[in-house]
């Protein structure tokens, strides 16, 4: 995973003015750092030397910090002006991340749905959707971490770590040259670690995730183990799946620490060793107590952010997961029925034509429906028949315009006239479709309301809608009585009236009343078909 | 049906979300089974990490003071021993720490979940079979989590600031007391003002947070969900308005939240500024006129730049504790305290042994419905139902949806009270604590555990053998697609039961209840038409159930089956 997505910088402008931004700060803050360190040197470097000090001990840099700043009455007011200036910074950084990150998040929350809608119902039933919800919800705001604490210590890292680098070159060479030595040693140990470490600790992670599998399964099977009485004896097993669990987690997390370690250990011990040497060349008198003090205030500074990253990135990674997981869904092409801005076709008065139409289902093994072929005439009833899973359902998506064939066509009008759905504007046509699915949802207004009261609610709102086609799927599925003769009575007078009614069905009351009775059937793919569902892909 | 209580439910859960939760960290602890000393220990070990960070800065800066007097190089060896110390130190002592307290937290979280689900399954049966799987999952899975969190990045963390700001303290007042009181007060401002402007953020974050995020959820669910639906009926722009409209409430929340945010991070960044300074100027100004050794005035002067580590780890630690605390609270609001009003009802423990099922005459188990009617709280109550059905007969329950059929199975089951009249077998009332012995119920959305095929039929009884296993599979139509199964009973299905198509899922359910030792079975079938071969599941089930002498009740959509039955209610008004 790269520390910062190129796609999540080149689609959201916030992201972008956010990263430069922050790079501004990094180098104010690496600065006033910089100025605060020289600052104390100054002041407290009189106290210390044996004798009154004559030469700017500061060399090159003494330039930036005057050298009456020696004197606390002159040098004091500087330094708390620096001290505000990095509240004011913290401050600011704060701020702007916040601000930033949801507004990241709630445009790349509103691309990723936008788009899921166009994905088609396909798509959908493969329950990517939910999928997708929770990415862009719980999963979109574990991004607000990477926004507010890892890139501002991603830009400090190569911002302050480079410049303090710089500076130190500029003080006292040796320990430039120490630091410079041991900062390539942290990222190359952490890969060595992470390499000699890898097979074990993802033989670990494995063991943990099945546990943790086998453990939530148990307990999403409380209610079903209750009600047979058999409630009691799992609770041992779920203690004995844990305590398994803790010994792989443990196992794991001893590895993973180590990168940490590594770290720690390589940066703290360098920040030592500049010390001790800065110490020991003090006494010969290779460098000045204003250098030494400066550079013994440093030292931490170069590392610090290094560390920072370290300490964040874990609790980045599933907001980056997240966003990785939303960018790539804005790269996969959404589904494509008739042409955008194609030919307006009046379905009021046009036979809807099924030609030999076959879509493959999801896995690409099926066909279903498989080469359906009929025509719905306006002023009839049209019954799709056949066993659950033949493709009923599919084939009134198709015939609404919402899915596009694999095989087939399907045309509105006979002879030279007609006009081919590919060919067809899909929004147009879609909207002279009335179709009722299986599970209405209604929107917002549905939420309140049970499955039946939603069907009813959708079947009035469809038959008043004064559509040219009724699309219905398993209209009287879940009615009774008279209930389901009513509305058997309004689906025929819809089609009498001269509206397209077509309906997939068991039921044998719709099928007696039905001017046209269709069998539809799957089959096994024997062949790759075209399309980028099919058993090629 | 069941639609109400969950309702009423989720709100309850973003109201205790949005109210201030309090972390009793004592009661944390012995509920985890956590001993002080592991956290002592913990704390022990963050404290020498952070302390060598201090150990460290405090030697170096002696170093550096006293080389500048120009003494003899030995008397610096010391000196720079211990700073390489220091060095090594802090990066064994933080690793010995983040194990510890991770253990201490994993052990936790074991005892906690165990202790969680023991109260879950011997709680009240409506609470348990009225839970979402969802819900189980979130509260038993992320939330005990959440919880064990606490220890590794709010407890441990805080314990090591006040531990370390002690030590700077304490080395800073042995060289100026003036400057330690400094230090002391700079260090309780960042961590007590920090901390609490870190509290009412995540508090406004909980409270505006919340809804707003349900907001976004909903219609973020609704634009793709309903994808389909809105293009049809052109809704589609208006749902992507509607998510633009929550995105602006989400953001809007977020500001507020983040609003005391920055604060904290400025009040701990101006505490440190504050204390340099004022330890600067004191350190030097002891030096210049009261004699202050420079060496002292050194450590004393350059302490704070190091001193602040462990504070600023304040703000996230009191983020932690809110979380673990908002997690505890949605914990214990499934699983009630042991002290609980759960304790009364007799379902746990050995009394729970039913009376029904094994006191009464085992030849007369005839299950009675004397005007029974079936309500969750505040809806409207069944059509009230008389009925018998002796041992060995069938009953089927037929409605229309959301008349109510599933409640009364649940009532009949004794899950719920029922809202008027009785249910009886064998003329002893049925009640939670007979459900699972005189009466077993299979739901319309039983659980097919990640396990076996063998062991997911043992649930219903603990020592089916793999004879009976493979008759009762045979029984439901099964028999070819154990066949096709490549380990036959032991082949594992997938967590979640992904593997198995949904008629082959309700079948192995149906097998399941055929094996249940329960005299009376109730089965739920869920909506929708069955197909051939479900159809003939469920009636062998009911012939073999009543070969058995066994009484079975089936709520169905499907009028195919209830030539089988001996007796048929519907809840129908009309």
């Amino acid at each position: 995973m790269k520390p910062i997505d190129p796609r999540l910088i080149a689609r959201i402008g916030p992201a972008r003015r956010y990263v430069t931004v922050t790079a501004v700060l990094g180098f104010l803050t690496a600065f006033t750092i910089l100025i605060q360190a020289l600052l104390v040197a100054r002041m407290l470097s009189g106290e210390l030397a044996p004798t009154p000090l004559t030469e700017d001990g500061l060399g090159s840099l003494g330039w930036l910090v005057p050298l009456d700043t020696r004197e606390l009455a002159t040098g004091l007011p500087v330094l708390i002006t620096v001290v505000v200036a990095r509240v004011l910074i913290v401050w600011a950084q704060e701020r702007l991340a916040h601000r930033a990150g949801t507004r990241v998040i709630s445009e790349l929350r509103e691309a990723v749905v936008d788009h899921a809608a166009s994905m088609g119902p396909r798509w959908l039933a493969t329950g990517k959707g939910t999928e997708v919800v929770t990415t862009v919800t719980r999963g979109l705001d574990g991004l607000l971490p990477y926004f507010v604490r890892y890139i501002p210590q991603l830009m400090l890292a190569a911002t302050v770590t480079p410049l303090m680098l710089v500076v130190v070159l500029g003080l006292d060479w040796l320990s430039a040259l120490i630091a410079a030595l041991t900062l390539p040693l942290v990222p190359m140990f952490m890969i060595l670690v992470g390499l000699v470490t890898r097979d074990r600790s993802q033989k670990h992670l494995e063991a943990m995730e099945r546990l943790g599998a086998r453990t939530l399964d148990l307990i999403a099977g409380v209610p079903t183990l209750r009600a047979l009485g058999r409630e009691r004896g799992p609770a041992t097993r779920v203690r004995d799946l844990g305590n398994a669990s803790r010994k792989a987690t443990m196992g794991s997390l001893r590895i993973a620490f180590m990168s940490g370690f590594v770290l720690e250990l390589l940066t703290t011990l360098s920040v030592a060793i500049v010390a001790v040497t800065l110490g020991f060349r003090l006494l010969e008198g290779g460098v000045s107590i204003e250098t030494a003090l400066a550079v013994l205030i440093l030292a931490p500074e170069v590392y610090l952010p290094l560390r920072n990253v370290g300490t964040h990135f874990h609790a980045s990674a599933d907001g980056m997961a997240a966003a990785d997981g939303a960018l790539n869904l804005l790269e996969q092409a959404p589904i494509r029925v008739g042409t955008a801005g194609g030919r307006s076709v009046a379905l009021e008065t046009l036979p809807l034509v099924f030609d030999s139409v076959s879509v493959a289902t999801g896995d690409g093994t099926r066909l279903a429906p498989s080469h359906l072929t009929f025509t719905a005439t306006p002023g009839t009833l049209t019954v799709l028949r056949g066993p659950n899973g033949e493709g009923k359902s599919t084939a009134l998506l198709a015939l609404a315009g919402l899915l596009p064939p694999d095989e087939g066509t399907i045309r509105a009008g006979i002879g030279g006239a007609a006009v081919d759905l590919n060919d067809a504007g899909a929004d147009a046509w879609a909207a002279q479709c009335a179709w009722v699915p299986q599970r209405p949802e209604l929107g917002i207004e549905g939420r309140a309301l049970s499955l039946g009261q939603r069907q009813m609610l959708a079947y009035d709102r469809a038959l008043a809608s004064g559509r040219s086609v009724f699309l219905l799927d398993e209209p009287t599925a879940h009615l009774d009585g008279a209930a389901r003769e009513r509305l058997i009575a309004r689906i025929v007078k819809a089609a009498r009236e001269g509206a397209t009614v077509v309906t997939a069905t068991h039921d044998p009351l719709v099928i007696a009343a039905a001017d046209l009775v269709v069998e539809v059937r799957a089959s096994p793919v024997l062949s790759p078909v075209a399309g980028p569902l099919g058993a090629s892909s | 049906m069941t639609a109400t209580p969950h309702a009423s439910r989720d709100a309850t859960r973003d109201g205790q979300a949005a109210a201030l939760p309090r972390l009793n960290v004592r009661s944390l602890l012995r509920e985890a089974e956590v001993r002080p000393l592991r956290i002592a220990l913990s704390i022990g070990a963050g404290t020498a990490a952070l302390g060598s960070a201090i150990g460290l800065a405090a030697v170096a800066a002696w170093l550096i003071a006293e080389a500048a007097q120009m003494p003899s190089p030995a008397a610096l060896g010391v000196a720079a021993v211990s700073v390489r110390f220091f060095g090594i130190a802090r990066g064994v002592f933080r690793y010995l720490e983040r194990l510890a307290s991770h253990e201490t937290a994993l052990s936790g979280v074991v005892a906690l979940r165990t202790r969680a689900y023991d109260r879950v399954a011997r709680s009240d049966a409506s609470r348990v079979l009225s839970l979402k799987r969802g819900d189980i999952v979130a509260r038993m899975g992320g939330d005990i989590d959440a919880m064990g969190d606490a220890v590794v990045r709010s407890i441990i963390p805080l314990g090591v600031a006040a531990t370390v700001s002690l030590i700077s303290v304490a080395i800073t007042t042995v060289f100026l007391p003036i400057a330690g009181v400094a230090l002391a007060a700079c260090l309780a401002a960042a961590a007590l003002l920090g901390g609490a402007l870190t509290w009412r953020s995540a508090k406004l974050a909980a409270e505006a947070g919340t809804v707003a995020a349900a907001r976004v959820s909903t219609a973020t669910l609704e634009a793709i969900e309903g994808a389909i639906e809105n293009r049809v009926w052109g809704r589609r722009d208006d749902a992507l308005a509607e998510l633009r409209a929550a995105d602006r409430d989400a953001e809007r929340a977020a500001e507020l939240a983040a609003r005391p945010a920055a604060w904290a991070a400025a009040v701990i960044q101006a505490s440190q500024g504050v204390a340099l300074v004022v330890s600067l100027w004191l350190a030097v100004t002891a030096a210049h006129h009261a004699g202050l050794s420079p060496t002292s005035a050194a450590i004393v002067a350059l302490l704070p730049l190091s001193a602040f580590e462990a504070v600023s780890a304040v703000p996230a630690a009191v983020v932690q504790a809110f979380r673990s605390a908002a997690a505890a609270r949605r914990v214990l609001a499934i699983t009630p305290d042991r002290d609980g009003r759960e304790d009364g009802d007799g379902a746990r423990g050995a009394d729970a042994q039913p009376s029904a099922g094994d006191s009464a005459n085992r030849d007369n188990l005839t299950l009675a419905l004397d005007g029974l009617s079936a309500a969750w709280p505040r809806m409207t109550p069944t059509r009230p139902v008389t009925t018998e059905l002796l041992s060995g007969g069938a009953l089927g329950i037929v409605g229309r949806s959301g008349i109510g059929k599933t409640t009364l199975l649940l009532t009949v089951a004794g899950v719920l009270p029922p809202a008027a009249g009785s249910v009886t077998v064998g003329g002893t009332r049925v009640t939670a604590a007979t459900l699972g012995h005189t009466i077993a119920i299979t739901p319309e959305d039983a659980h097919v555990f990640g396990t076996t095929i063998l062991e997911n039929l043992r649930v219903a009884r603990g020592d089916v053998t793999a004879d009976e296993a493979a008759d009762a599979l045979g029984a439901v139509g099964l028999a070819p697609w154990l066949a096709s199964q490549p380990a036959g009973l032991d082949t594992i299905l997938g967590a979640g039961a992904l593997t198995v198509s949904g008629g082959e899922r309700r079948r192995l359910l149906l097998a399941r209840a055929l094996l249940s030792p329960a005299p009376v079975h109730l089965i739920d079938e869920p909506a929708g038409h069955l197909d051939a071969d479900g159809i003939d599941a469920l009636r062998s089930l009911v012939v073999a159930m009543k070969a058995a002498g066994r009484s079975i009740v089936i709520v169905t959509h499907d009028l195919a089956i209830l030539d089988v039955v001996d007796e048929v209610v519907s809840l129908d008004v009309d």
